[in-house]
């Protein structure tokens, strides 16, 4: 086993610790789910679309949204680096032949297996109540581009928060950073509202930034809501996100490093 | 026993800390101002992009619903300017033993852990809210009395009670449970349902979020105040709850100091 898969196996088992965090959060995740849909159950009361979308399209793609939030979504990994840097505990990955992006990447890899599962778990107690209102397309295509814009979306949302953390080379407290960061990704990502519900003129320049990518992206191709042509090319775009956010981390980790005081013996 | 011009005394002195604290890291402070200002505009984006699909949500037209969303922000800036920090840091200080430093105080310990610090983030945009609920009213061409406003005021403070009550309650679990990290979360998730009309709501979740957890009745009653005049059925019932939440909350509260054992054990 390589030393990132150690680091995996380790994370299952520290996540474990944390699982009735998860549990908690995954009520949490049901009461907002009521929200949702008594919200947009009003809203849709008298109309049978909004937007070209009928209510179960609607509350299927935030069920989706949800559940991708479980499997794929970057919780407080911004948070453990940042305490990382700065309780010292970086210095010892500084020592040691361990690339941290690719160590805090597996990390991340474990936590979102024992989250998924919750994540899971919740969704089977809640599909009795969901069940009449899920509208979810049956295409091939739609699972083959699907699941690699959910491991493009992870990378996507991993690097955002590693480069979030980072910033506590510069400065001692960045949580208001985090939440600053955590209100433009929840409203540009599509989780407070499906983004094709935008005027077409901003979401046409939505779809060019990274938050895109984020949630609804993926989202909306497994619930219907984009066609394969743009499908296939908002792919292009979030390969190049991807890469660029990688490549950014790398950057700020180099210049953060240069930053760094290791003290103590 | 010490009288009310002796809290307030005390009161004041930590207001008078809290805004010396807040000038010493004027940073700090304007990054937290700014992600308040970010989720209420996100919450206006939100009503803005289903009102831009449908004209009214449960009977309320576009600026009714803001009238209720900025209630809803204003009372929730409110608590989070005089109290958030103060009950937040209980759950810590209860862990690590801290809370005897409150308990040594001269003073409720309920007061003195709650009023210990001022968020004048929260606190400055209160202003933006009020601004919001006081824009809409006047696209709506209304014209509140002195009578009506003072009710209005009054009726946010009682909303701010329950929701100071809601949260003493969900951080008393410290008391209880040695790890209550994210229980804040419960508070947020319930109080989700306060943006939302109370038309919206039928069936189990009519009963729970309006006459058993008044989420909805905190917020509806000040912004009905504003858009209808009086109506004596919303007020008493939410004087009902404000008196009915304090006092559990306060019982709760002293339950929980009960099992406290302190650092020293």
């Amino acid at each position: 086993m390589t030393k990132y898969g150690q680091a995996f196996a380790v994370g299952l088992q520290s996540n474990l610790v944390y699982r009735w965090n998860f549990g908690v959060r995954s009520v949490f995740w049901f009461f907002h789910l009521v929200v949702v849909y008594i919200l947009w159950g009003a809203a849709y009361a008298g109309n049978p679309s909004l937007g070209g979308f009928s209510f179960a399209q609607t509350l299927t793609y935030f069920v989706v949204i949800f559940v991708l939030q479980f499997f794929i979504g970057a919780f407080n990994e911004d948070y453990q680096i940042s305490e990382d840097i700065r309780n010292g505990l970086i210095n010892q990955f500084l020592l040691k032949p361990i690339n941290y992006f690719a160590y805090r990447l597996s990390v991340f890899a474990a936590a979102r297996v024992v989250s998924g599962a919750f994540g899971l778990l919740a969704l089977l107690v809640a599909l009795p109540f969901f069940r009449g209102y899920l509208d979810l397309p049956h295409d091939a295509w739609r699972i083959a581009l699907g699941v690699p814009a959910m491991a493009l979306t992870a990378i996507i949302q991993f690097s955002i928060a590693y480069c979030f953390g980072l910033l506590a080379f510069w400065f001692l407290e960045i949580q208001g950073f985090v939440v600053l960061s955590m209100a433009v990704e929840n409203l540009l990502g599509g989780q407070i509202v499906p983004l094709d519900l935008l005027p077409h003129g901003v979401f046409n320049v939505v779809r060019f930034l990274p938050f895109f990518y984020q949630a609804y992206f993926p989202a909306a191709i497994l619930t219907g809501r984009r066609g394969f042509d743009f499908a296939v090319q908002g792919l292009a775009i979030q390969a190049f996100w991807a890469f660029f956010l990688v490549c950014l981390a790398e950057v700020v980790w180099r210049r953060g490093l240069r930053h760094h005081t290791a003290a103590g013996g | 026993m010490i009288s009310i011009s002796r809290y307030l005394q005390i009161w004041l002195a930590s207001a008078r800390y809290s805004l010396v604290r807040a000038t010493m890291f004027r940073g700090d402070l304007a990054i937290w101002a700014t992600v308040e200002l970010f989720w209420i505009s996100v919450n206006v984006v939100m009503v803005a992009v289903i009102y831009s699909h449908t004209p009214t949500v449960a009977g309320w037209s576009l600026y009714e619903m803001l009238i209720l969303v900025g209630t809803s922000m204003l009372i929730q800036r409110f608590l989070m300017g005089f109290f958030w920090s103060g009950i937040f840091e209980m759950g810590r200080n209860v862990r690590n033993g801290m809370f005897d430093f409150i308990l040594a105080q001269p003073g409720d310990p309920l007061f003195m852990a709650s009023t210990r610090k001022l968020e004048l983030d929260g606190l400055l945009n209160s202003v933006v809210a009020a601004g919001l609920v006081a824009y809409s009213a006047r696209k709506l061409g209304l014209h509140p009395g002195a009578a009506d406003l003072a009710l209005y005021a009054f009726m946010v403070a009682c909303g701010v009670v329950i929701h100071y009550s809601a949260l003493v309650m969900a951080m008393s679990l410290s008391f209880w449970v040695t790890s209550s990290q994210g229980v804040e979360g419960s508070y947020f998730t319930v109080m989700e349902f306060s943006r939302l009309p109370r038309e919206a709501l039928k069936g189990v979740a009519g009963v729970v979020f309006v006459w058993i957890i008044p989420a909805v009745v905190v917020s509806n009653a000040p912004a009905r105040e504003i858009l209808h005049g009086f109506e004596p059925e919303w007020a008493l019932g939410l004087c009902a709850a404000t008196v009915a939440w304090f006092l559990i909350a306060v019982y709760v509260f002293r339950r929980g100091l009960m099992r406290y054992t302190s650092a020293s054990s």
